[in-house]
């Protein structure tokens, strides 16, 4: 452990060097501490009982490189664009922004859209207090993420305005061996709106780390469409820890949507800390092969009157594995809070696996809250129902896991998003039936 | 058309179907009766291929083919459609995606070409309104929160639209209000033809009232215990199931 924690230590000494001069006192600082609680922590290990079903000796036992240059130009991603999707699109390779790939106008209405590894003195001095005010649930990956922040989004949304289109930024790994480290934050305002696709994809094969932290702070009234889409090749390792922050009736739409990755880990907290305060988390995992998927979810209610709804649905086929574990806490000051929380899973096979745990800590009395789990096999009846009228085994069978999974996908409201997802959550689903009737 | 004979089946070991033996002509509606548990859904299963059954012994030869060796969805394609006695409900697909999925497998199989959007639209409408369904059904999920009665039309839909050869209907009348059952039997008397064949599986004499049988059989204990003509359904109603515990002991 020592040896891959000095392996990245190095490389941050040797970053800071280079960089800590044109940075801001509060960055440098952030960064110190989170660079001393990567050097006690380390990662974490199976004896965390946060990380007891997701072993990280893949992590652990490579030494990826941070990428600090600039990214060349010249590689060509038209394989990881939706072509329909009209979008402001930010492009970062191996975490790195590629100004030359991203499609940004000079100027967004309302929308102040920037790279945190090229702002500049005047824009530190304008920079979101989700960003000054570091706020990220500390485990040893965030740690690491806050102490490089080499790059990563920044996106203010102002008060009384609604973005006119998505914001997409897309998180493309390319190189063999490399750790990217996207430290991303989005600030929105009062009664502000914004609908916000982030994406990971890697190159085919490629074995990669994409660490990434994003801190959302939402003022009163505001509402956040976010998607997190995990597409990555099932070679890359993928960790992401979430933080949002909701004021008065404020509105976070978390949806997080996982095709891709050999080892993904989603860390999401939200915490409800005004009335009327409401998220939705949704979340769609569709892995086969070795893919190992762990979801992680809390849900913070610290004040009264607010409403979580967090649906979760997974497909698990051949030998791939799953962790859910969705904790829902409700303050002693969070009276009429509303909280329903569900995870249900699909086996496609008797190899796959899924834990699925709900974690509730109720301590106000006057409160709603439901929860429960399923873990279920393809209904044989409705299988043969489908086959009475024709319909062969193989599309009877993509056809009800596509149902499965219908209610997730229909809320996916960003059309071309949800085209491009059913897609290759087709193209996977066949894969795997053609891999599987070959072996 | 199709001859089944000596079929026996069985469900976890125990035995359900005791050597059925029935002959359906090209053109010729049978009407099965029997008391509940007596096997008559089992032998529409197996007829229709589900595979939860075994066939211990016996052959069932539909239009010249060993029907029991074929998959469920050959059998479909082949022209054989099952009425379902209890439809299942399929939230996240919907009606329209399968009966597209449906006709279109079939007219591949047979060699014809797959109708387009349009041509499919134009079609179903067309079944819809036949059978008298709303078209908000058929955008909604197959069977879904649809009441017992709408599941039962949903299915004559399918078999207007599919145009089957053999249709084995098991207990598409029950639960219908005199209306619905109306409907239901219009549908049938629409495909009904020289070239078309029905099982029809009943309790009730007032289906037969509107879908006049050519024969009538009783089944009980997994046997065809009496067969006869559209009278015998009459005598069935009359005397009720006790007369036929008497011819099964006999
Ligand atoms: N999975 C099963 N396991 C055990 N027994 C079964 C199973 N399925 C059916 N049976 C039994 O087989 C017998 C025949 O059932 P079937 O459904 O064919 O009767 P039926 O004649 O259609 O009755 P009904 O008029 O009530 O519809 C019944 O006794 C039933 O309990
Ligand atoms: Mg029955």
């Amino acid at each position: 452990m020592t040896d891959i924690i000095d392996h990245y230590v190095d490389q941050y000494i040797a970053d800071s060097a280079r960089t800590s001069a044109s940075l801001p006192d509060w960055l440098c600082a952030q960064k110190e501490s989170a660079i001393s609680q990567f050097k006690e922590s380390g990662f974490p290990t199976l004896k965390d009982e946060d990380w007891r079903y997701t072993s990280l000796k893949s992590v652990v036992s490579k030494f990826f490189e941070v990428k600090v240059d600039e990214t060349s130009g010249s590689a060509d991603l038209s394989e990881f664009l939706i072509s329909e999707l009209d979008s402001y699109r930010m492009v970062f390779i191996d975490g790195r922004f590629s100004q030359q790939h991203s499609n940004l106008p000079d100027a967004v209405t309302g929308g102040d859209i920037t790279a945190l590894g090229s702002m500049t003195t005047a824009e530190f001095e304008h920079a979101p207090q989700a960003l000054t005010q570091d706020q990220t649930t500390k485990h040893g990956f965030s740690a690491l993420n806050v102490a490089f922040s080499s790059d990563g989004y920044v996106i203010q949304v102002a008060d009384n305005t609604k973005l006119d289109k998505p914001v997409e930024i897309l998180f493309v790994s390319l190189s063999e061996n490399t750790a990217a480290l996207p430290r991303n934050v989005i600030q929105m305002g009062n009664y502000s709106q914004a609908e916000l696709i982030e994406r990971h994809v890697s190159k085919n094969g490629l074995s990669a780390l994409n660490n990434s932290t994003c801190q959302v702070d939402i003022a009163e009234g505001g509402k956040l469409d976010y998607y997190l889409v995990e597409t990555m090749s099932n070679s890359a390792t993928q960790v992401t820890s979430l933080n949002a922050e909701l004021a008065k009736d404020s509105t976070f739409s978390c949806r997080t949507l996982t095709l891709g990755g050999g080892l993904v880990r989603n860390n999401l907290t939200v915490s409800l800390n005004q009335p009327g305060a409401h998220c939705d988390m949704l979340g769609l995992y569709s892995i086969a092969g070795k893919q190992h998927v762990d979801n992680h979810t809390n849900v913070i209610h610290a004040a009264p009157h607010c409403t979580s709804n967090e649906l979760y649905k997974g497909v698990l086929d051949q030998r791939s594995r799953a962790v859910f574990h969705g904790r829902i806490k409700v303050e002693q000051d969070a009276q009429k809070t509303d909280a329903v929380q569900s995870n249900n899973n699909l086996l496609l096979s008797a190899n796959a696996e899924i834990d699925t745990k709900p974690q509730l800590e109720i301590y106000a009395d006057d409160v709603k809250c439901a929860h429960g789990a399923t873990v279920g096999q393809i209904d044989e009846t409705s299988l043969f129902y489908l086959r009475s009228r024709g319909i062969d085994e193989t599309d009877a069978r993509s056809l009800l896991t596509f149902a499965f999974v219908n209610d997730v996908m229909e809320q996916v409201e960003v059309e071309a998003l949800r085209e491009s997802l059913s897609t290759e959550l087709a193209a996977r689903l066949i894969d795997e039936n053609v891999s599987l009737s070959v072996s | 058309m199709l001859s089944i004979k000596n079929l026996h089946a069985s469900i976890d070991g125990k035995r359900i179907l005791n050597g059925i033996n029935l002959e359906v002509g090209t053109g010729e509606v049978h009407a099965i009766m029997g008391p509940n548990g007596s096997g008559k859904s089992t032998l529409a299963s197996v007829l229709a291929g589900r595979d939860n059954y075994e066939v211990t012994e016996g052959n069932v030869i539909y239009k010249d083919q060993d029907l029991l060796e074929m998959e469920p969805e050959i059998r479909a394609r082949e022209g054989v459609f099952l009425a379902f006695q209890y439809p299942v409900e399929i939230p996240g697909v919907t009606n329209m995606y399968l009966l597209k999925a449906a006709i279109n497998a079939v007219k591949k199989h047979q060699g014809q070409d797959e109708l387009d959007a349009r041509e499919f639209l134009k079609l179903i409408k067309e079944k819809a309104a036949m059978v008298e369904m709303k078209q908000e059904f058929l955008y909604r999920s197959v069977n879904e929160g649809f009441s017992g009665g709408e599941k039962k039309r949903n299915e004559i839909l399918q078999m207007a639209l599919l145009e089957p050869y053999l249709s084995i209907l098991d207990e598409t009348d029950s639960g219908l209000d005199i209306d619905a059952l109306k409907i239901v039997a219009k549908g049938v008397n629409l495909i009904r033809s020289e070239q078309r064949s029905m099982v029809l599986v009943t309790h009730y004499q007032r289906l037969l009232d509107y879908i006049v049988p050519d024969y009538v059989h009783v089944l009980a204990g997994g046997k065809i215990i009496r067969s006869g003509g559209k009278e015998l359904a009459l005598e069935l109603e009359e005397k009720g199931y006790g007369w036929i515990d008497e011819l099964a002991a006999a």
